[in-house]
């Protein structure tokens, strides 16, 4: 290495017997000091059981014991991720999901890259992102809900909307509160003589997905202009990160509309608006009229491995419902350990399936409080199917639960 | 009365100094809200538990409905101090053999090219330093691309060339004659180095160790791709991890209302955490510099 | 001065006892040091091999691009990078002359007492986390810019066209304004330690003549600083550019080019942050390497100005002059 002998200095002073003892202790001490320290945190941490992992969570309610120490991730999108949160913290026997909300395109984007086992996004995969998927992915329907418009006006009751108007909004042609489009669908209501700023996401979004394939179907300028997708160029507006994100902007900011699914809006007590409905209703979005949307729609779906990409259950026919509603999904590839290699060891498998299982049968249990749709039975049975599909080396994933409805 | 011209040279003086003083107040405005919001929004939620606990479910008031579990950062916390303690062990050993080479055994220009790469290096914007990992590992590893690993990983890219500069700046102002003398009592190069020069040095070193672990403890972006975030404490190297300022970014930014008081929570933890470490470094500083000039 | 040296066939050198720790551990401290080279180019080496795709697909074209056009498949980096030079610039605006004036204050002007407190307080400035800063600006900055600041500036400067649009204080100079404050600490901090390098003489000198405090200052100090204060602004600079979460959380993260201040725009890094994981096919993915290729190569080049500036000062003086 040439830095060996390039040189030492050597006018050397003469050596001083003095020296090592004028050296002064503080150094040790300050080292001491910071060990002292971080044992004390050490030691404390311990104490708080920072350190036992996840065993702290309460039982699963359901009926199956999981497989206990597996570990599992997933990823997308932020829709479902209030319901996401909840199944981890409740999904009991040890096991660790951990679920986060990077959005419905991240989750697909993550399911490819095989970074994680499994990927959700509200919006179904598209022929590209199957032919670029690494190995054939199963889709798996976990859940319902409903996109909701939010707004932040001042002093004015629940405003109704409809499809023009919010392609109007969002085109960027409608720029008053007080426009005449507005005030048409809202008579009697004082509306404030202010500009609309309007919100969307930054990030590819399952919710933008609903939201844009919900516009397109309103108007044909929007879907040949700007089209459905999870990102899309927007005509106007600025972008937020995440359902939360969208959140919590229209909250802090006046005069804002965005769209968020539904739970979000409730949970944050935003104020959201009624969309008019194909029977001629004004609805304001709950969990019941998305509920018997879904039921309504009665989409026929395809199997799991099949094109997932035309399934909608927007604009449902019957009187009550709300037609911003939407499937939300999960991807998992079929062949495991085909997938993932060694990576994957059969008990994650196990984990993996169990939780799918659990997900669509007892998970959907928890879906109303935090207004989310529960699955209707045909499609948990559909679901059901399309888990006993996957399989590791060769064969299919032993699980504990079963088809236990 | 008349101002002569030495009377408005005078005053010129004094408005300026007014000016001046006056810039200073005004940089010290944001600091001053940024602890004040921290302390009056993150104060009140501060408790043993909070500091224990896992983060809660999601969950704003709502009139008639039981209320929300508060719950704590005690994964964040507990995973920033994993992040960056392994980020630390990587780190430093690195960061201080660079350092010994440059201003050891500092060819004429290989040292030289190793403080200045190093210099150049603590520019990187620590998003690149996230990137930087995420495509390694999407690439040869994807299993562990969300990891505590590869988080601490991406800390320690940023951690390395602060440690060098720090620690070759410290190694510089090791007296020569202290070298000379130890070499030619016959002691060997690498005892001189490790148990004179290094040791002598240790005030200043350990505090450009815990400049760079502050630098980290407050560092976001580069986990964004590689810690992942995650409700739940540590399990293992290889799985997702969570780290405090994660969860203020993704806490902040949410419409419930027990996130974001967490959030806040974690702010003034993470303010009081780095000012202490603030402190602290500036006073070994002082101490050494006054041992340095006692000397 | 040079000091005489021994190259290594000298008998001393030779002589020299237990020369196998020396080699192992010089081997070892040699691994960190070209550990630290390796680093960088592989940094860039990765950034570079990841953008292959979109270079390919855009060559030169993805530097003059004006489009960030997700569903044609279409990528330009001016609307990010121009977002992160207006920031920046912005910050150096407003940021320059509060750092300088404090760091000529805290050197020059201020009682002694003053000055190492002050100082480090100001220093603390750098301590706060970028999350921290923008979870600040969502809650206090956003909100004064918008019902404050952005409607006083449309009133006022709004004929200049660029204070137009509806003001949200969630656009580029909401971002402009939160890097300020971060590069503050970084451009006060160096300044002052050129400042405090100038000679005495200097000072002495411009006081025999009868200059007043200020002017002794003014023409006495800070010509004498002034590369070190270039290379600190500089440096400066070098934290705006690739600073992202304050940014992510302020600038609106909207994928066009700005037409005014208060529009909604997109860093570089804000741009990564959005969508490096989020993106929607290999190409997007490329192409979002490519513009963290340009900011780091920006990054770098900034850097490497500023060092060489600052190195030429403050090596020089060595600084302990007080």
């Amino acid at each position: 290495m040439s830095g060996q002998g390039t040189g030492q200095p050597s006018n050397a002073a003469p050596p001083t017997e003095t020296m090592k003892r004028s050296r002064s202790n503080t150094p040790m001490y300050v080292a001491l000091a910071i060990v002292v320290v971080v044992i004390l945190v050490v030691a404390a941490g311990f104490y708080a059981g920072w350190f036992k992992g996840s065993s702290s969570t309460p039982p699963a309610p359901g009926t199956c014991a999981p497989p206990s120490g597996g570990s599992i991730k997933g990823a997308g999108s932020t829709l479902v991720y209030p319901l996401q949160y909840q199944w981890e913290t409740v999904y009991g026997g040890g096991t660790a999901v951990n679920y986060e909300s990077v959005g419905s395109s991240a989750g697909i984007t993550d399911i490819s890259t095989k970074t994680v086992e499994y990927g959700a996004s509200d919006a179904p995969l598209n022929h590209a992102q199957v032919v670029a998927a690494p190995a054939p992915l199963l889709t798996i329907p976990e859940s319902a809900g409903g996109v909701v418009p939010i707004y932040n006006v001042a002093g004015v009751p629940t405003l109704n909307f409809n499809g023009s108007v919010l392609v109007g909004i969002y085109m960027g042609s409608i720029t008053n509160w007080n426009s005449t489009p507005i005030q048409t669908l809202n008579p009697g209501v004082t509306l404030p003589n202010a500009g609309i700023q309007v919100v969307e996401r930054s990030d590819g979004s399952g919710t933008t997905f609903i939201w844009t394939s919900y516009l397109s179907q309103e108007s044909p300028a929007w879907a040949s202009s700007v089209g459905k997708g999870t990102t899309v160029v927007w005509p106007v507006g600025s972008g937020q990160p995440k359902n939360a994100g969208v959140a919590g902007y229209v909250q802090k900011t006046p005069d804002t509309i965005g769209y968020v699914d539904l739970n979000y809006a409730l949970n944050g007590g935003i104020q959201f608006g009624k969309v008019l409905n194909p029977a001629g209703h004004y609805v304001l979005a709950s969990v019941n009229n998305t509920a018997s949307a879904l039921k309504d729609a009665n989409p026929t779906l395809p199997a799991g491995n099949g094109d997932w990409y035309n399934v909608s259950v927007l604009n449902a026919p019957g009187a009550g419902d709300y037609p911003i509603t939407s499937l939300t999904y999960v991807f998992v590839y079929q062949d495991l350990s085909g997938a993932y290699g060694s990576a994957i060891t059969l008990t994650t498998a196990e984990t993996l399936v169990d939780y799918l299982y659990w997900m669509v049968t007892t998970g959907q249990s928890y879906s109303a409080q935090l207004y989310y749709v529960p699955l209707p039975a045909s499609i948990v049975t559909s679901d059901e199917t399309t888990i006993a599909q996957l399989t590791y080396d060769g064969s299919a994933v032993p699980n504990t639960c079963g088809s236990s409805v | 009365m008349k101002f002569d011209r030495s009377a408005r040279r005078k005053l010129w003086s004094h408005t300026m100094t007014v000016l001046a003083g006056l810039c200073a107040l005004v940089a010290l405005i944001p600091l001053a809200s940024v602890i004040y919001q921290a302390a009056v929004l993150g104060g009140p939620v501060l408790s043993v538990d909070f500091l224990t606990a896992n983060p809660p479910s999601p969950c704003s008031p709502v009139v008639g409905q039981p209320p929300c579990a508060v719950g704590g950062i005690g994964s964040a916390i507990q995973g920033t101090l994993i992040l960056v303690g392994l980020a630390t062990a990587i780190s430093v050993p690195i960061g201080l053999a660079a350092a010994v080479f440059a201003v050891e055994y500092r060819g004429r220009f290989l040292g030289l090219a190793i403080s200045f790469t190093a210099d150049v290096l603590t520019g990187v914007p620590s998003i690149i330093a996230g990137v930087f990992i995420y495509t390694y590992f999407v690439i040869y590893y994807p299993v562990i691309v969300f990891s505590a690993l590869t988080g601490a990983l991406a800390l320690s890219v940023i951690m390395i060339p602060i440690v060098t500069r720090t620690c070759e700046e410290a190694l510089r102002t090791v007296p020569h004659s202290l070298r000379e003398a130890a070499l030619a009592l016959g002691i060997p190069k690498w005892r001189t180095t490790l148990q004179i020069v290094v040791v002598t040095a240790l005030p200043a070193v350990l505090t450009g160790i815990l400049l760079s672990v502050m630098r980290a403890a407050g560092e976001a972006a580069p986990l964004l791709f590689t810690a992942f975030g995650s409700r739940l404490g540590f399990q293992g190297f290889n799985n997702p991890i969570n780290a405090l300022p994660l969860l203020i970014y993704n806490f902040a930014e949410s419409p419930y209302k027990n996130w974001i008081s967490l959030a806040w929570g974690a702010a003034l933890i993470l303010i009081i955490l780095i000012l202490i470490a603030s402190v602290l470094s500036r006073l070994v500083v002082n101490r050494m510099v006054r041992r340095m000039r006692g000397g | 001065m040079t000091r005489p040296t021994l190259s290594p066939g000298d008998p001393i050198v030779r002589r020299r006892p237990r020369r196998w720790g020396d080699l192992i551990f010089a081997a070892l401290v040699g691994v960190g040091g070209i550990g630290v080279l390796v680093l960088i180019l592989a940094i860039v080496g990765i950034l570079v091999d990841q953008s292959a795709m979109s270079f390919r697909a855009f060559g030169w074209g993805f530097i003059i691009g004006t489009q960030w056009d997700v569903k044609n498949n279409i990528y330009g980096v001016v609307p990010a990078l121009s977002g992160t030079l207006i920031t920046s610039a912005i910050a150096l605006l407003i940021g320059f002359p509060l750092a300088i004036g404090s760091a000529i204050f805290l050197t020059t002007q201020a009682p002694r007492w003053m000055r190492g407190p002050v100082g480090t307080v100001i220093e603390m400035l750098a301590a706060v986390p970028s999350v921290v800063y923008g979870f600040w600006a969502l809650y206090v900055l956003g909100p004064y810019m918008r019902t404050s600041v952005e409607p006083a500036l449309h009133r006022y400067l709004g004929w200049t066209g660029g204070f137009n649009g509806p003001a949200t204080g969630t656009d580029i100079l909401t971002a402009g304004v939160i890097l300020a404050i971060m590069v503050i600490p970084t451009i006060s901090a160096i300044s002052r330690e050129t400042l405090a390098a100038v000679p005495n003489s200097q000072k002495e000198a411009a006081l025999s003549l009868g200059a007043t405090n200020w002017e002794t200052t003014r023409y006495g100090i800070v010509p004498y600083a002034r590369s070190g204060i270039f290379g600190a602004t500089i440096l400066g600079l070098g934290r705006a550019l690739g600073e992202t979460m304050a940014v992510t959380m302020t600038i609106g993260n909207r994928d066009a080019v700005p037409t005014s201040f208060f529009s909604q725009g997109q860093t570089i890094s804000s741009l990564i942050a959005n969508e490096l994981t989020n993106s929607n096919g290999p190409l997007q993915y490329s192409a979002i390497i490519e513009a963290g290729l340009i900011l780091l190569l920006i990054s770098l080049l900034v850097n490497v100005v500023a060092r060489l500036l600052l190195w030429r000062v403050l090596r020089v003086s060595g600084g302990s002059t007080e």
